[in-house]
């Protein structure tokens, strides 16, 4: 069940995963407050940067919680720590070493895209446990973005398997330690893996579900402590994201003079700077827009990249 | 994993799918509805993983997950009772049902009791998914690639069909959006000239 980079003792599982989903969540979160200010013209110290979000944070806990007329309570509450949880599980299959992961097994790209899939019922309840109509569109609206953008996904990561021929995270790092990097070899993947990563975790231009327009979408009835336990969820999907990128298009942990999981921390923080800047520079789309595109344009590319990476492992 | 804890887990897993499943039944709103039956599909799922089922039961997740969003959104949409206003009876024909109910219980309980089931311990078997592979791409690749491209060609003809935009024109050309005051006539103005600007005013909107 297990391939090359192993699994950990559960103890051991639980410590990595939480630190590592802890403090990627909080570098998004200091990525978005020092870009999102460079870009505004008015650029902070990075003491600043890593600061602004501690506040935040410390604002959200002191603040009380809403509740509307006649929510679906528990469900309000599962739905972060279930999103949370999925970000985990995710998490859970990508090497964070050359010789380390929490459980490499061998279907890790169905694990992986199985936690994506869920997300899409975790958006889907914080939308809906309110019983307020602004986060039910938010809901609704991340159903038909999760529909358009999930098959990329599926494509992209066979795609990733197939010179590696096999399904595990840690075979893909290895299959690039000894050819060239995915992102090379498979110049579509990486764009097509931003979309989705995005996506779900509806960051930046694809944030379709707790937009602006919508006062905050499924987040718009939830204030202090649920709120910072969804910001926090987010940012977390984020950096699996992230890392996840780094894995399947930048070989992951390897490299030279560096320990494999410093390597990991750099790549993956320059997908993240790049997701956040994009977050900072491009315009939301619009549903309906991004959904025709998706259908027409993105899947019919996932297509043709997937033919493409066939063609070139048999070559 | 040693066999105390896969029985323990096991177990876990085989109560809560019960549970799930239980309550189904028990709930007046669609989406809990459809969703504690995600909980116990996907607890059967972790099942099939126990049993060394290991892809099936993985894939298992991601299925589910796919379909239980989008019946959710039909429950939601068709029945009489989406958010559990109305008071909704989730059970029909319960006398049949309890027949059946039982009898099935019961003859599914009598063959694991009564059929002589090997012992014999199961071991990883080191490449179901490479078997499974040759499987789908081998023997089974004629009827594989019939049911692929017919499940293809049904999502996006359901894409097409559902589309608001087609090559003939908007689908809701002529269509008007129903009175916000449920005795009012529905206008016989199609919609369209009105939110173009090109239609004449109206009178007569309290």
């Amino acid at each position: 069940m297990i391939e090359v980079a192993g699994a950990a003792h559960p103890l051991v599982a639980a410590v990595v995963v939480s630190a590592v989903l802890g403090v990627g969540a909080y570098a998004v979160a200091a990525l978005e407050t020092g870009i999102g200010a460079r870009v505004a013209g008015h650029p902070l110290g990075v003491t600043a940067s890593l600061r602004a979000p501690l506040a935040q944070a410390a604002l959200l806990l002191a603040r009380p919680a809403v509740v509307t007329e006649r929510p679906d309570g528990p469900l309000w509450v599962l739905a972060p720590a279930l999103y949370a949880a999925l970000a985990a599980t995710a998490l859970s299959v990508l090497p964070l070493a050359t010789d380390f992961a929490v459980a490499d097994v061998r279907t890790g790209i169905v694990v992986f895209g199985s936690a994506e899939v869920l997300a899409m019922v975790a958006v889907y309840l914080h939308g809906w446990a309110p019983n307020s109509p602004l986060p039910l569109v938010g809901a609704y609206r991340f159903i038909a973005s999760g529909c358009s953008f999930l098959l990329l996904s599926m494509f992209v990561l066979i795609a990733a398997a197939l010179p590696a021929e096999s399904m595990s995270f840690g075979r893909i790092m290895a299959s690039q330690q000894e050819g060239l990097w995915n992102v090379l070899r498979q110049p579509l993947g990486l764009p097509l893996f931003a979309v989705v990563a995005l996506g779900v975790s509806f960051f930046g231009p694809l944030d379709f579900s707790d937009g602006h327009e919508l006062a905050g979408g499924t987040a718009a009835e939830v204030s202090g402590p649920p709120a910072l336990a969804w910001g926090w969820a987010r940012r977390a999907m984020l950096a699996t994201y992230a890392i996840a990128s780094a894995v399947v298009f930048l070989a992951g942990p390897s490299g030279p003079w560096l320990p494999g999981p410093l390597w990991l921390a750099l790549k993956a923080l320059a997908i993240a700077a790049a997701l956040v800047w994009l977050r900072h520079t491009v315009g939301r789309v619009q549903i309906d827009r991004f959904v025709l595109v998706a259908w027409t344009v993105l899947l019919p590319l996932a297509f043709l990249h997937l033919a493409i990476a066939g063609v070139v492992t048999l070559a | 994993m040693t066999g105390v804890v896969v029985d323990v887990a096991f177990w876990i897993f085989a109560v809560a799918s019960a549970w799930f499943g239980w309550r189904v039944f028990r709930t007046d709103s669609m989406v809990r509805a459809t969703f504690s039956l995600l909980a116990s599909f996907a607890g059967v799922g972790a099942i099939m993983v126990l049993l060394l089922v290991e892809y099936v039961g993985v894939a298992l997740f991601f299925m589910m997950g796919v379909e239980m969003v989008v019946m959710a959104i039909y429950m939601v949409a068709f029945m009489m009772n989406p958010a559990g206003i109305n008071p909704m009876q989730m059970l029909h024909q319960r006398r049949v049902a309890t027949a059946v109910g039982v009898a099935v219980a019961g003859a599914l309980a009598a063959v694991a009791v009564a059929a002589d089931l090997p012992e014999a311990p199961l071991v990883a078997p080191a490449d179901t998914i490479r078997a499974l592979g040759h499987e789908l791409m081998g023997g089974s690749m004629l009827l594989m690639q019939t049911v692929g491209v017919t499940l293809a060609t049904t999502m996006v003809a359901a894409v097409v069909l559902s589309s608001a935009r087609g090559r003939f024109g908007p689908a809701d050309d002529g269509s008007r959006p129903p009175p916000l005051d449920p005795d009012e006539q529905v206008e016989a103005e199609p919609a369209q000239a009105a939110a173009r600007g090109d239609g004449h005013g109206h009178g007569g909107h309290g």
